[in-house]
């Protein structure tokens, strides 16, 4: 039996991908909390018995905290972008996960063409700071004391938002942000023509996920652009780091 | 006065630079942390390394720099084959357009192919260079793929030329066949090793890391860039050395 989301008091809704923002501020208006189920929560660990040992991590990040979270009747309503906005893996997860929660799940598919810009990817900011901006502006605002300025890139990261955000911690002042974070940010999210441009000349990092599907294009795109094509699963390991570092160290001038 | 060195501690093997005596030196890494000789360690690379040296580089980096050192084409690929793993880099006018660092699938290629030449008591020259490839995954499955021809009656000589060109085969897919290939690491010494490869291969010998490191040293400008991206301890060391 599925709790009914209206006739929760204080409700919590769980997103996946970066669901249309008209859409989310509903849930806002109403006094919704919104939490991102992509992140890492501090206290859900991810369970290897839902999905193949082999997957995605950020996946299996997003089943278990919904999982986690709903059982322990923290989590009212999964708002799930199963579209191109994300990837097919949403989609097969959300076929069944919805039968696995006590609570509803919705499917929504983002196709929206209109561009908000993306001054974060373009910002002065550490690389990192950008990411965690551009994930907390999927559902709210940019704190207007946050001030971007434009820059010139010296380096590039193409990519998703990693499961370690430490690799990010490596780059350099002034790395630009491409590829679907920076869909993410204008709040297109399946534009694929953006995510396929970069800056000609611009040293880039190109990263997917293991087991991401995205990896064939991040591959691709590294042998078009002579940049660094980086895989990685859970966490940073001293490989993946030698490389960046080797990368950004001859390659950045 | 401590003696100042530059070191490579790999999984095997510790190669030395002595820098005031101007020699090389190569002891087993074990041996090295039981020494009680007052080092100053001025750089180190390596796996091994866990702390030690007053500056650490990673060993691509080495790798590279080392490449830029020794070669004299301003392209090239290098393909260093160590103990515990498989690494390369393809440098075209000093940039690096390819590389990888197979700690997978390349796995402890360079100690079991130490530990079989010990097992069989075998001299690497007097293996016969017409043995049939055996496919390999990595060294350590690959090892049964050997015994087990070895049971079907194959001469242990032949199946383990056998099992090293196979760890060749996968060497030179990962570095996207070349038609001239730099090497270096403790393989160079192995010239039925370096035979078994589909293309040329020029061994560069054992310290082209502690090359790197030199270059460091004699140049600190050249660290410069590292300061500022590369030294920084990230949450991942932080997380790592609690």
């Amino acid at each position: 039996m599925k709790k009914e989301f209206n006739k929760e008091d204080r409700r919590t809704v769980g997103i996946v991908g970066v669901p249309i923002w008209e859409e989310l501020q509903k849930y806002v208006k109403k006094g919704d909390t919104i939490i991102d189920l992509d992140d890492a929560l501090p206290d859900v660990s991810v369970e290897d018995s839902y999905l193949p040992k082999t997957y995605c991590s950020i996946l299996k990040r997003v089943t278990s905290n919904a999982i986690t979270l709903a059982q322990a009747g923290r989590l009212h309503l999964v708002l799930a972008d199963v579209g191109e906005g994300k990837c097919d893996g949403m989609r097969y997860i959300a076929s069944f996960l919805r039968g696995l929660l006590p609570i509803p799940l919705v499917e929504v598919r983002n196709t929206n063409s209109t561009g908000w810009g993306y001054p974060i990817c373009q910002s002065q900011h550490p690389l990192r700071e950008k990411m965690e901006l551009i994930v907390d502006t999927v559902s709210k605002p940019l704190n207007a004391s946050i001030k971007l300025q434009k820059t010139a890139p010296v380096c590039g990261f193409w990519g998703v938002p990693p499961s370690d955000f430490a690799l990010l911690e490596l780059f350099p002042p002034d790395t630009h942000i491409y590829g679907w974070t920076r869909c993410m940010e204008n709040k297109t999210p399946a534009n694929h023509e953006l995510e396929l441009e970069v800056d000609q000349g611009v040293p880039t990092v190109f990263f997917s996920q293991n087991f991401c599907q995205r990896s064939a294009l991040a591959f691709h795109l590294a042998r078009k652009h002579q940049g660094l094509f980086v895989q990685m699963d859970h966490h940073l390991t001293k490989s993946i780091r030698a490389m960046v570092e080797a990368f950004i160290k001859f390659n950045v001038s | 006065m401590s003696e100042k060195i530059l070191i490579d501690c790999g999984t095997s093997y510790t190669k030395i630079y002595h820098i005031d005596q101007r020699y090389y030196e190569v002891i087993p890494s074990r041996e090295f942390r039981q020494r009680n000789r007052d080092f100053r360690i001025l750089m180190a690379t390596g796996y091994n390394t866990w702390g030690m040296g007053e500056v650490q580089v990673n060993e691509l980096i080495t790798l590279a720099e080392g490449g830029l050192r020794l070669i004299p084409e301003e392209s090239f690929t290098l393909l260093d084959c160590g103990a515990r793993d498989v690494k390369y880099i393809t440098m075209d006018r000093g940039k690096i357009i390819r590389m990888d660092w197979n700690t997978e699938c390349g796995a402890f290629a360079g100690q079991v192919i130490e530990l079989l030449i010990n097992y069989f008591d075998i001299n690497p020259r007097e293996l016969p260079p017409d043995s049939e490839k055996i496919p390999v995954v990595c060294a350590v499955l690959g090892m049964t793929k050997m015994f087990d021809k070895i049971a079907e009656g194959v001469p242990y000589p032949r199946a383990f030329m056998g099992f090293l060109k196979g760890i060749a085969w996968n060497c030179y897919h990962l570095v996207n066949k070349p038609e001239f290939l730099y090497f270096s690491g403790g393989l160079c010494e192995n010239k039925a090793f370096l035979h078994s490869f589909p293309c040329q291969v020029r061994p560069l010998g054992r310290y082209v890391l502690l090359e790197g490191l030199k270059s460091f040293y004699e140049d600190p400008s050249r660290l410069k860039p590292l300061k500022e991206t590369v030294s920084k301890r990230t949450a991942y060391d932080r997380h790592s050395s609690q």
